[in-house]
């Protein structure tokens, strides 16, 4: 449980982060300015209009100065204001974020489960030809990147078969409303969705079997047989839950990269998650930005590490006693 | 358009131009027979550009071209020429060093209010206190004073003698409405739907920032008559999936990869390039030893082959760069501008009136080996090879490094560097040279030590008759290659493919101040 140490570790790591967020992305070479104007800074930027942008974005304030500012803002609730999209960081973000944790969380939903399922499956027939076949072919896809499936799905089911769309969330501009709608997003999201799951699935997979394969040889999983507990209650209660626990670690990391785990993907897609958005705020140079987004990838990365620690215990009581 | 391009996108396109050559092409879209079009969607990769209010756009040009079917300016410009917009007619007085624009007295604002003088005058006022990325009213391209004679004439003077005021100023400035922004005193405070109230053909319905959609609907009464299509869209697609969208018939325009053009042509659309716009150059630190001397530098450009560069890195799809800047294919190029054909022999020969001697294989002098730098982004690692492999091949040895682009551009700004690759837009309209050859920037090449240049630069700006610019701008170009501050080695072709439900063109110089982007919002009216 959350114990007064658990939370000056969990302070003293926040306020890192936050310290980290706002230097990284100054010391990249390069300024916002010609980042945002471009080639097009041959044609436009006078001299006046840069002095006024670099007034109105306090970049001419020394650096301490700045990060000041941008404590005592967060502190009242204010992210700051997008450079690039000329509005305020929280209203850009929480356009894109819905959608990322829609893909993204489904498929780390899809790929755990079914990970697990089919790494307690496989470890436990050992060596059978099922087990080999599995082993096999979730191999073979552990090496392709997720873009890579992306864009062969978007290829095969939305190019040639005409099936799935080729871009975007939904239809634009299609006037569907209620179920229809929801059709038309799930069709949107499906092959993102199928992408990022078999890139992960195979990595869950490995993981469940591997843990299973040593479980079963415990001498606890011998003390089960001998009372002669039933295979079903043998595989999934006694190997496979305690199969799940480096799972859950797994997850935990995973669950703190939900919300720009699917960058390349969402490229490939052009779908409008908080990937693409990350892409192009870096690429603009767009500190506020950038902090923002990273301030959310360090919150969820603190509560998805928090979940583990509950969740933990629950698993293996024996974690508890470890102290 | 930028050049950054994750070099996923580049094994994208290849696989998606290979698929789409062996695999059966899918059906075209259902043609359409009514008069006025029902809706006309246009596929972008990147998507969002802000809301397309003058203040709420961004500032690179797809934000433009997205607010220009929305506001207008004074005057525009086709596929050949300037041509009448919110004024019927315009005059430009030499005495007082003034235009005079004579408006049009038919035009409504969308919310029916009547357009009249007095809102180009609030107009000038408000950017000059609200500057503007695309339209700078102070300094030597400003409005000293913008007056009223009647509800239907309006007359602007001039702070100088400024040659591209049309292009760059009366077509580009967008009229905004008085009786809307009068009061405003922060213009990005305005977001709501006043704030896209303009004289255009097209009104905004939607815009979406997170999908990057935008959606405009037929201004009914448009003082040219009912536009062409009832509604335009623009949506996201990835660049790789573009031309697949557009043989689905899903869409009706979108830019293209080279790679594909061939195979969009074998299946009925139209392919149009636009006049090249953008160069990549090989810039040279001229404040350095060796690469001080104007010889040294002509030694270069005579051993690397811009034509053979072209068909190997650019497999074609490019024009070979002229030494004078200024692309072959612009009304402003000098043919006489000293080409420095590809020619090994003649570098060598150059090298050793420098006193340079070849020993093993490399040039030396004072018993030191040549030897250069060159950086370089990472989207430029096939040209930065080719330079190389060819000035080894001379006999200078280069030390090649690709760096991050923002590094590389740090690095030219300190003039620590030898040699180095970049690229920058704009080549439509001649105001560029000043702003590439003599003035500030990294993306600059500072080059202010030849009088007769800086002369003929200032010179060209605010010569006011359009031949005698002309005949400035042709000795710039021999000035400039002879003295070589810097090489442009290829301009790219970029292409557009559409369906020909409309007649999309490229606007002569761009549109605005110069978009090279096919969408004039004249295509959409009849």
């Amino acid at each position: 449980m959350l114990n007064r140490r658990n939370l000056v570790t969990y302070s003293i790591a926040f306020l890192f982060i936050l310290a980290l967020n706002f230097l990284m992305p100054r010391m990249m070479p390069g300024d916002p300015l010609s980042a945002i104007y471009g080639d097009e800074v041959l044609v436009a930027m006078a001299p006046e209009f840069k002095a006024h942008l670099v007034e109105s974005f306090a970049l001419d304030e020394p650096m301490w100065r700045q990060f000041g500012a941008y404590i005592l803002a967060l502190f009242q609730g204010d992210m700051g204001y997008s450079y690039y999209y000329n509005a305020s960081v929280f209203s850009v973000i929480i356009g894109s974020l819905p959608w990322t944790l829609l893909v993204v969380g489904s498929s780390l939903v899809l790929s755990t489960l079914i990970g697990i399922a089919l790494g307690i499956e496989s470890g436990w027939r050992r060596g059978s030809r099922t087990d080999r076949t599995m082993l096999a072919g979730l191999m073979s896809l552990n090496g392709f990147p997720d873009f890579f499936l992306g864009l062969v799905l978007l290829l095969v089911f939305g190019v040639l078969m005409g099936i799935f769309p080729l871009a975007g969330a939904l239809t634009p501009y299609s006037g569907l409303s209620g179920f229809s709608l929801v059709v038309d997003v799930m069709k949107h999201m499906a092959l993102p969705v199928t992408a990022l799951t078999l890139a992960h699935l195979a990595g869950v997979y490995l993981l469940t079997r591997n843990t299973m394969i040593t479980v079963l040889k415990a001498p606890f999983m011998l003390t089960a047989r001998a009372k002669g507990l039933s295979q079903r209650r043998l595989k999934y209660h006694h190997a496979g839950r305690n199969s799940m626990l480096p799972v859950l670690t797994v997850t935990g990391i995973w669950l703190g990269r939900l919300v720009t785990g699917a960058l390349f993907v969402e490229l490939v897609f052009a779908y409008p998650g908080v990937g693409y958005l990350t892409y192009q705020a870096l690429l603009t140079r767009d500190y506020p930005l950038i902090q923002g987004i990273f301030l959310i990838v360090a919150i969820a990365v603190l509560i998805a590490n928090f979940a583990v620690d509950l969740l933990y215990p629950k698993l293996d009581p024996r974690v508890s006693y470890a102290h | 358009m930028t050049h950054f391009r994750l070099d996923v996108s580049r094994v994208a396109i290849i696989i998606l131009a290979i698929s789409l050559l062996v695999l059966p092409a899918c059906s075209p879209g259902e043609a359409q027979d009514s008069s006025q079009m029902d809706s006309y969607t246009i596929a972008d990769a990147t998507g969002d550009w802000g809301y397309p209010s003058p203040y709420l756009r961004y500032s690179r040009g797809p934000g433009y071209t997205r607010m220009q079917f929305i506001f207008e300016t004074l005057v525009w410009k086709s596929a050949t020429d300037f041509v009448p917009q919110l004024a019927e007619e315009w005059e430009y007085d030499e005495r007082e060093n003034a235009y005079t624009f004579k408006l049009r007295d038919d035009v409504t604002w969308h919310d029916g209010e009547k357009f009249t003088a007095e809102d180009v005058v609030f107009t000038v006022d408000y950017i000059k206190n609200h500057p503007d990325p695309f339209v700078t009213l102070i300094g030597p391209s400003g409005i000293k004073e913008a007056v009223a004679s009647d509800d239907y004439t309006v007359k602007l003077y001039l702070e100088q003698s400024y040659a591209p005021f049309l292009n760059d100023i009366a077509g580009t400035m967008v009229i905004i409405p008085k009786h809307i922004w009068e009061g405003v005193d922060d213009p990005k405070s305005l977001t709501g739907p006043e704030a896209v109230i303009g004289t255009g053909p097209y009104t905004l319905a939607d815009y979406s920032k997170e999908h990057g959609t935008y959606l405009y609907q037929a201004y009914d009464n448009y003082y040219l008559g009912e536009p062409v299509v009832k509604e335009i869209k623009f949506v996201r697609i990835s660049e790789e999936m573009i031309p697949a969208a557009l043989e689905k018939g899903s869409v009706n325009a979108g830019d293209i990869p080279p790679e594909v053009v061939a195979e969009m042509e074998a299946n009925g659309l139209t392919v149009i390039t636009a006049p090249v716009a953008w160069n990549a150059k090989l810039t040279i630190n001229h404040q350095k030893e060796p690469l001080s001397d104007k010889g040294f530098r002509q030694a270069l450009a005579c051993a690397i082959d811009r034509e053979a560069l072209v068909q190997i890195t650019q497999r074609g799809h490019a024009i070979a760069g002229s030494p004078g800047m200024v692309p072959p294919t612009s009304g402003w190029y000098n043919p006489d501008t000293p080409q420095y054909e590809y020619d090994p022999a003649k570098s060598r020969q150059l090298l050793e009136e420098l006193g340079y001697r070849l020993e093993d294989d490399y040039f030396t002098r004072d018993g030191q080996q040549l030897e250069l730098e060159l950086i370089a982004a990472a989207d430029y690692k096939e040209i930065g090879q080719f330079i190389k492999q060819q000035l080894e091949q001379l006999g200078i040895k280069v030390d090649f490094q690709t760096l991050e682009a923002k590094a590389v551009d740090a690095r030219v700004e300190a003039w620590d560097f030898d040699l180095s690759i970049y690229g920058h837009g704009g080549l439509y309209e001649p105001s560029i040279l000043k702003r590439v050859i003599v003035d500030e920037g990294f993306n600059s090449a500072r080059y202010t030590s030849n009088e007769e240049l800086n002369h003929l630069l200032e010179g060209q700006l605010s010569e006011m008759d359009p031949e005698k610019r002309k005949d400035l701008v042709f000795q710039i170009q021999e000035v400039y290659a002879e003295d070589l501050p810097a090489l442009t080695l290829y301009y790219p072709k970029w292409y557009w493919a559409h369906d020909g439900k409309v007649n999309l063109y490229y606007t002569r110089d761009g549109i605005a101040s110069g978009v090279p982007i096919p969408l004039n919002r004249m295509s959409f009216v009849k």
